[in-house]
């Protein structure tokens, strides 16, 4: 089947109201737990399945899915607010996003978050519908050495995005780096750091040191004192971006849809890493750096849009070859298994309404979030009316709640407080916790795909140049690093010159 | 850390079955003294959603029925269940149980530095509930047709064919081994954390081989993108009933065998009779289709049986995966 003949079909599935009906439920709930900090996908999904058992095979996945990348809208709006990441995901959104909100533009920045939110789904739809079978046969060439690659060239990439001084943004990198490998060695079973304790063992919880490093240590840092005004109502028109705003906002949109895009379609990466690294990609690109980290607005639409591709696109592995790239994928196909449905290779053939059915839900619960969330704007921004002394209790309640139940663990609550109070002193002294995160998230994956691969190649460093993709990223690391040894170089000599 | 293929997620049943278990399950069953007096609860060392997590609520469905009580699952994932056992150890009030895989019960006091429960002791065996075999997959295009072609495939070159596990000591990387050491062959292991990753590695052709999961390598078979060379089950198993058993193949032993499964256990010290009534409702329980239909679904082959044959069952199976633990050296530390 053709992709137009294809998308025709699916509109037939899609458009019946009871799809239609569980697409705006799983897209309204999305967004509920988005914007709940802690409490992400993966939980709404396990809690829902139960109930997907009363309903058509196509109306859950449609739900499920519906859940998966309507958290990814909602994410941005406690980020952008509270510098509280709903998500891990949109923890980067809150470097620029934070920001503009205190600046007064917290519409503008929720605007732009929500706009290239849509924009990077539709294009990750788009290359869904027409890569979808190439890029399953891409992800099965990427090997371990491949990947190692890959993510070293997204650290280089990545680890000036805090901005600041490079020896404390190189501190924070490795602080990342070495919190990741707390745990069991994937290579060896042997306990890292984990200090005799079994809730160390499968390591460091993601949620937990999201919610501590961002949200809490915010929190603490505004009992000083530092009230920042509350906003005026807004206006539809003041959430309007600019026209230099909405100008602004093109490039990264699409420059962020097309890496989220990518990095979705690759089992094991996922939407994390992706807006990471268009928030990277941005400030690279960008004329004047310094902006970031201040409200710019490039840094929310880059990243957001990122994240949404990628979570359209993580569903490439999973329907064209059977094999779910992260744990919410998995759940999903589980889900179909209960329905009897076997998911794999063949399914694009032997149910053909499943996959198109969904690709077009997509679309229209894409559609739905916008037409719900942009609405929604005012009363999200007018919740920083709150007087703080409920807003943040009222805060910190929700964390707990949301870190508890990734896996109902104390172990982790009490994680995430400490984690918070050691958050607020990085902050005092101006390391980026952006940072930590990333070397966090990339650190175990270099890793254990560097050994993979030095493994399979019987110690042979040379497989690094020997694959084609391999080499092309880390002959990209070089050239980054000199580029920006070069221009470290370039700018203390006309520093000295003026002097 | 191991058994991470036993929260895989092709194993998960209809849970539909449920309303159908439970008006099969009658209300004849005469209540027992005062037990239980109060909602029981049963731990499982996994996360909603997973595989462990659905064989569970399938079981504790019906058994609420017949306790006339509320069977709450709790869940509490991680270190490969060892969480479960050890928040199970530390609820010791008549009405806590856990279920769990193999792993907690047979290889974590081995792998596990500092165990804070010793199984033999501090663990009363319940009911066995399911096992499951594991089937050697190899890519659809390896010169190994067969059992006996891949062990010649293996003996050429010692050390050269690369198999995929699920972490060290997790059921896959162990039951490599000990078919390793029982055809007399060396491979090299290559460690991951999921069954997807093992499946797009030999998919891919990075990695020869890997014991899986049937579940997670029967839709890749299908799409002729893998091969199966045997089963580690003694006889054909129902979830893969075309895949040869190995016992007795390729100069393997006729008594070879690796089955993984999942149990329901109590703290050491339960009343007896408390354990009598659980293991007779659970067997009864495991003689339901709508029970043992989704587990076989999932990959979970339903097996009824006495408390003290899983004693005898944890016992031959820490003895024999901890014989291969020391030869290998997987422990941790």
């Amino acid at each position: 089947m053709g992709a137009w003949e294809g998308l025709l079909y699916g509109l037939g599935v899609a458009l019946q109201p009871e799809i239609m009906l569980y697409c705006l439920i799983g897209v309204v709930l999305g967004t509920l737990i988005g914007v709940l900090p802690g409490i992400g996908a993966m939980a709404a999904i396990s809690l829902l399945l139960p109930i997907t058992y009363y309903i058509t095979p196509e109306a859950a996945l449609v739900m499920l899915a519906g859940v998966y990348y309507g958290s990814q809208y909602g994410g941005a709006v406690s980020s952008i607010l509270l510098r509280l990441p709903g998500t891990p995901q949109s923890a980067v959104t809150a470097l620029d996003g934070y920001p503009m909100a205190r600046q007064g533009r917290a519409g503008q920045a929720l605007f732009a978050s929500m706009v290239s939110s849509f924009v990077g789904s539709i294009l990750g739809i788009v290359v869904l519908v027409l890569l979808a079978s190439w890029l399953g046969r891409v992800a099965t060439q990427f090997g371990a050495a491949d990947y190692a690659a890959m993510m070293i060239l997204g650290l280089v990439a990545a680890s000036t995005i805090g901005g600041g001084a490079p020896a404390k943004s190189f501190a924070m990198v490795v602080l990342g780096l070495i919190l990741g490998t707390v745990g069991t060695d994937v290579n060896s079973g042997v306990q890292r750091l984990t200090f005799g304790s079994t809730q160390l063992m499968d390591g460091v919880n993601l949620v937990a040191l999201a919610m501590g490093l961002f949200g809490v240590a915010e929190v603490i840092g505004n009992i000083r004192g530092s009230d920042h005004g509350s906003p005026d109502k807004v206006t539809f028109a003041q959430m309007k971006p600019t026209r230099d705003d909405s100008r602004r906002m093109v490039m990264p949109t699409l420059r962020g849809s097309a890496l989220g895009s990518f990095f979705g379609s690759l089992p094991g990466t996922g939407s994390t890493i992706s807006s990471f690294l268009s928030y990277a990609m941005e400030r690279r690109v960008a004329r004047q750096p310094e902006r970031f980290g201040s409200g710019a607005i490039e840094g929310v639409a880059g990243p957001e849009a990122a994240n949404n591709a990628a979570a359209i696109t993580a569903f490439v592995p999973t329907l064209t070859l059977g094999i779910p790239g992260d744990p919410i994928m998995a759940l999903m196909l589980g889900a179909l298994v209960i329905h009897g449905v076997q998911p794999g290779p063949m399914m694009l053939e032997a149910r053909p309404e499943m996959f198109w059915g969904l690709v077009v839900s997509f679309g229209i619960g894409n559609l739905l979030l916008l037409i719900l969330n942009l609405p929604l704007i005012g009363i999200w921004v007018s919740l920083l009316r709150l007087p703080f002394r409920w807003l943040y209790p009222a805060i910190i309640v929700f964390v707990c709640l949301g870190v508890y139940s990734v896996r109902g663990s104390s172990f982790d609550v009490l994680a995430v407080a400490m984690i918070g109070a050691v958050g607020y002193l990085l902050a005092l002294a101006r390391f980026s916790p952006a940072l930590l995160l990333l070397g966090f998230v990339l650190g175990p994956l270099i890793e254990t795909n560097l050994r993979r691969a030095m493994l399979i190649s019987r110690g042979d460093p040379m497989v690094f140049l020997e694959r084609p993709i391999a080499a092309g990223f880390i002959l990209a690391s070089a050239a980054l690093i000199l580029w920006s040894v070069w221009g470290a170089v370039r700018s203390a000599r006309r520093r000295s010159a003026t002097r | 850390m191991g058994n991470a293929e036993m929260s895989h997620f092709t194993r998960r049943g209809a849970i539909a079955a449920f309303a159908a278990a439970a008006t099969l399950a009658g209300a004849a069953y005469a209540q027992d003294a005062d037990w239980p007096t109060g909602p029981v609860r049963v731990v499982v060392g996994f996360p909603a959603g997973s595989s462990p997590d659905t064989l569970t609520r399938l079981i504790t469905e019906p058994l609420a029925k017949r306790l006339g009580q509320p069977v709450v699952v709790d869940n509490k994932p991680g270190a490969g269940g060892v969480i479960g056992v050890q928040t199970m150890l530390m609820g010791n009030d008549g009405h806590t149980f856990a279920t769990t895989i193999n792993g907690p019960l047979t290889t974590s006091q081995r792998l596990v530095p500092n165990l804070s429960y010793d199984p033999a002791t501090d663990v009363a065996p319940v009911a066995l509930i399911a096992t499951s075999p594991l089937v050697l997959a190899v890519n659809a295009e390896s010169p190994a047709q067969d059992l006996a072609g891949f062990v010649d495939l293996a003996k050429a070159e010692p050390g050269a064919l690369t198999y995929g596990s699920v972490g060290q000591g997790s059921g896959a990387h162990l039951t490599a081994e000990l078919f390793a050491s029982a055809a007399g062959v060396e491979m090299l292991h290559i460690p991951f954390t999921s069954y997807a990753e093992v499946t797009t590695s030999i998919v891919g052709g990075e990695i020869d081989s890997g014991f899986m999961a049937p579940s997670a390598a029967l839709p890749q078979v299908q799409a002729g993108a893998l091969r199966l060379l045997g089963v580690t089950s003694p006889e054909p198993s129902a979830v893969a009933p075309d895949v040869p058993v190995m016992a007795g193949q390729a100069g393997l032993p006729a008594d070879f065998q690796a089955e993984l499964w999942n149990a329901f256990i109590a703290p050491a010290g339960t009343d007896p009779a408390i354990i009598e009534r659980l293991n007779t409702e659970i067997n009864e329980i495991l003689q339901d289709p709508a029970v043992t239909e989704p587990l076989l679904a999932m990959g979970w082959q339903a097996q009824p049986g006495t408390p003290e044959e899983l004693a005898t069952r944890i016992e031959a199976d820490t003895a024999m995966w901890g014989g291969v633990i020391d030869r290998v050296g997987a422990a941790a530390n």
